[in-house]
């Protein structure tokens, strides 16, 4: 399995805080990989400088073979990303919204066009498409972000907090979502979350973090076995406290 | 074609329904008040056409008939108001048309015929604060009437003409010059000046709004796109930095433009009301009796289009042309100043505050050009005048009309390096981490202060 995203030793300081901190990890085409830590762990950092938004005070990352620092135009071709609490355009209606934001991936309107078309489908706003992103509910807004980050079928599509501030049923459609498009698709995705029972049911390997440095990384049953915990909360807490303690 | 679709979506936000509304909305008040002003200057002219005096002739003589008789032989409509003891409210109750009215109470005729100086009474009612209402309300063109009658009356007495009494009154035939630069022409200083001042308003003012909306609405499109996140989004997206700010500059200038066009409409249609035809229909409105003097200060007035032109202080293409350089490096450097402003932004309450800064660069050079020559400041207080960019702009029209041309290309060369410095350093800033990471909270950063204050108790 190809690599669709190679962390090297990426860090960040922010002038008196490290951030993150010689963090490294890969992810393989078709995969889920999620990041999770506590609050200011580091994690949207990283996914910032992922998402070519932030320069790396140190190392590199490659997406899909292009560096994160000679290449970054090459890299936001070939990535979305959702922020966590991300909102939209209110005065434009999402079906406006996704006919901009498909133009900024395409010049060529069958393309732009099939773009759209297949946002249309996986939001399943139906008619609501045309209204004003304004008039949305919370769910309705992270559905069409959701739907947008995904429409272009990128190989690597970065989501904070994907389910953040929806209901458990909606929750739920958005998590097969993710999985039916990285299982049918082999699209990858790089997720963070709080929540360990999505994290659990949604990706293939998790990363832990906390203070900046990835303390551990594999697979959900794999880390249970290793720190001898019923569940991923509990690997969490104590990955966390050890850290503290250190 | 991404820049183009950038470019769109940026005009859609700004120019929306709420914008086109506003726009109507101006539109409508500026013709509105172009109208209340033109029925104004119309009531001004009306009353200078159609001399309407009103007396309460107390003394009732041979004397006061024969004067109110050759007054309205001379076309003076005069009604006769009736005042009871001295409650002259009462007067202004009854007759409820009158703005002022003249007394000429009991012993007038006896004190002129005997040689001594009679006294009248003048009373006018302040009906309101409005400059216009007290431009027409008043007893001035009754007095001078009366005056003149009396006059000629004590000529006649002592053997003096009418004309002698003309050179008498006024011995000396003053000849205005005004000198602007190298040009003289012959008019009233005064006047001159007067009708600069209002053909000057017109452009600060549009400068002055077009700087704040245009500040505004970058400052708002960056700011809300910081605080939804959406800039995130965007800046991921695979478009340079540099042609997402390009769009939002491209657009806020595009608005301003509409929106400066509209002004400019509203503006001149306000001060045609204002000005129109004033000067003109008053002196074909004087009477024929009106004393010589005064006719010919106004006849004056008529020449002011040459006199202005003969002073040079029209303004000809290339001097046009100029001030809209200068106009356009103005939005320049604002949006370049609005870019950074924007960026610091991470609240929608620090959103507004944050447009303080552009206010104080432009109200404080607007007040200033209004109330003095910064030309001829003290040097300290002018170089602290000329280091705010936007000085340079409200200076513009009076240093190409007064021919001051060094100072204009140095305030203009000055704004064109403010604008590059300025945007150097906003490209810099949005194109570096800093466009999500930079954020001044006042609010926050003074919380913290006092709690670390109380700690430390």
């Amino acid at each position: 399995m190809a690599n669709v995203l190679e962390v090297k030793e990426l860090s960040k300081q922010y002038s008196k805080v490290l951030a993150v901190d010689k963090i490294s990890f890969d992810i393989g085409e078709g995969e889920i990989f999620a990041l999770i830590g506590p609050n200011g762990a580091g994690k949207t950092t990283t996914i910032r400088m992922i998402s070519t938004l932030l320069t790396p005070t140190s190392g590199d990352a490659i997406v899909a073979g292009h560096s994160i620092l000679k290449a970054p135009e090459k890299v936001r071709e070939a990535i979305t990303y959702l922020p966590d609490e991300a909102g939209a355009y209110k005065q434009m209606t999402g079906i406006k919204y996704l006919r901009f934001m498909a133009g900024l991936f395409t010049t060529d309107i069958d393309k732009l066009n099939a773009y759209v078309e297949r946002a249309k489908n996986i939001c399943g706003l139906g008619d609501r498409l045309n209204d004003k992103i304004g008039s949305y509910s919370r769910g309705m807004i992270r559905k069409l972000l959701l739907a947008r980050a995904v429409m272009t079928q990128p190989k690597l599509a970065i989501l904070d907090e994907p389910t953040s501030g929806l209901d458990v049923l909606n929750a739920i459609e958005i998590r097969k979502m993710i999985k039916k498009l990285a299982e049918e698709e082999g699209m990858s995705f790089l997720l963070s979350s709080h929540n360990m029972l999505e994290i659990e049911f949604v990706s293939d390997r998790i990363g832990i973090i906390s203070k900046g440095h990835l303390m551990v990384k594999g697979r959900a049953d794999e880390l249970k076995q290793r720190y001898d915990a019923p569940n991923l909360e509990q690997v969490f807490e104590r990955v966390v406290n050890e850290n503290e303690v250190h | 074609m991404k820049f183009i679709n950038l470019l769109k979506k940026e005009l859609s936000e700004l120019i929306n329904k709420q914008m086109l509304i506003s726009l109507v909305f101006i539109l409508a008040i500026f013709l509105l008040m172009g109208n209340v002003m033109k029925s104004a200057t119309n009531e001004i002219v009306s009353d200078a056409a159609n001399p309407k005096i009103n007396i309460c002739d107390m003394d009732n003589t041979d004397f006061t008939n024969e004067m109110l008789s050759y007054f309205r032989s001379n076309g003076t409509e005069i009604s006769s108001i009736t005042v009871t003891g001295d409650d002259y409210a009462e007067a202004f109750r009854k007759q409820k048309d009158i703005k002022s009215f003249v007394i000429i109470p009991q012993g007038f005729s006896e004190a002129v015929l005997s040689g001594k100086k009679p006294e009248i009474l003048s009373v006018g009612k302040l009906r309101s604060l409005s400059a216009f209402s007290s431009m027409t309300g008043g007893t001035d063109g009754t007095v001078s009437l009366l005056n003149g009658y009396v006059s000629l009356k004590l000529a006649e007495q002592q053997g003096i003409s009418k004309e002698d009494l003309g050179t008498i009154e006024a011995p000396l035939t003053v000849k205005e010059h005004t000198v602007v630069a190298d040009k003289s022409a012959e008019v009233s200083l005064s006047f001159i000046s007067g009708k600069m001042l209002m053909q000057n308003m017109l452009l600060p003012m549009v400068v002055l709004i077009l700087i704040m909306m245009t500040s505004q609405s970058l400052i708002a499109s960056i700011s809300n796109e910081k605080i939804d996140k959406t800039l995130e989004t965007l800046l991921s997206a695979p478009v340079s930095r540099g042609s997402v700010i390009t769009a939002k500059m491209l657009a806020a200038a595009i608005a301003a433009l509409l929106n400066a066009g509209v002004m400019m409409i509203g503006f001149s249609s306000y001060t045609k009301g204002m000005m129109g035809s004033m000067t003109s229909d008053i002196t074909s409105a004087l009477p024929a009796d009106t004393v010589d003097n005064a006719k010919e200060s106004v006849s004056s007035m008529l020449s002011s289009g040459d006199a202005m032109r003969q002073l040079g202080l029209t303004l000809g293409a290339a001097d046009y042309l100029l001030i809209g350089v200068q106009l356009f490096i103005t939005i320049m450097i604002c949006l370049a100043i609005s870019i950074i402003l924007g960026a610091l932004v991470n609240d929608s309450k620090s959103a507004q505050t944050m447009l303080l800064p552009i206010m104080m660069m432009v109200m404080i050079p607007w007040i200033v050009t209004l109330l003095a020559d910064v030309n001829s400041l003290p040097t300290a207080a002018k170089l602290i005048i000329w280091a705010i960019p936007f000085t340079h702009t409200f200076t513009a029209m009076p240093n190409l009309m007064f021919g001051n041309y060094a100072e204009f290309w140095g305030g203009l060369i000055y704004q064109i390096i403010f604008f590059a410095v300025v945007m150097f350093f906003a490209l810099k800033l949005f194109k570096s981490d800093k466009i999500l990471t930079i954020s001044l909270n006042l609010g926050q950063k003074s919380r913290f202060k006092k709690s670390r204050k109380t700690n430390e108790d």
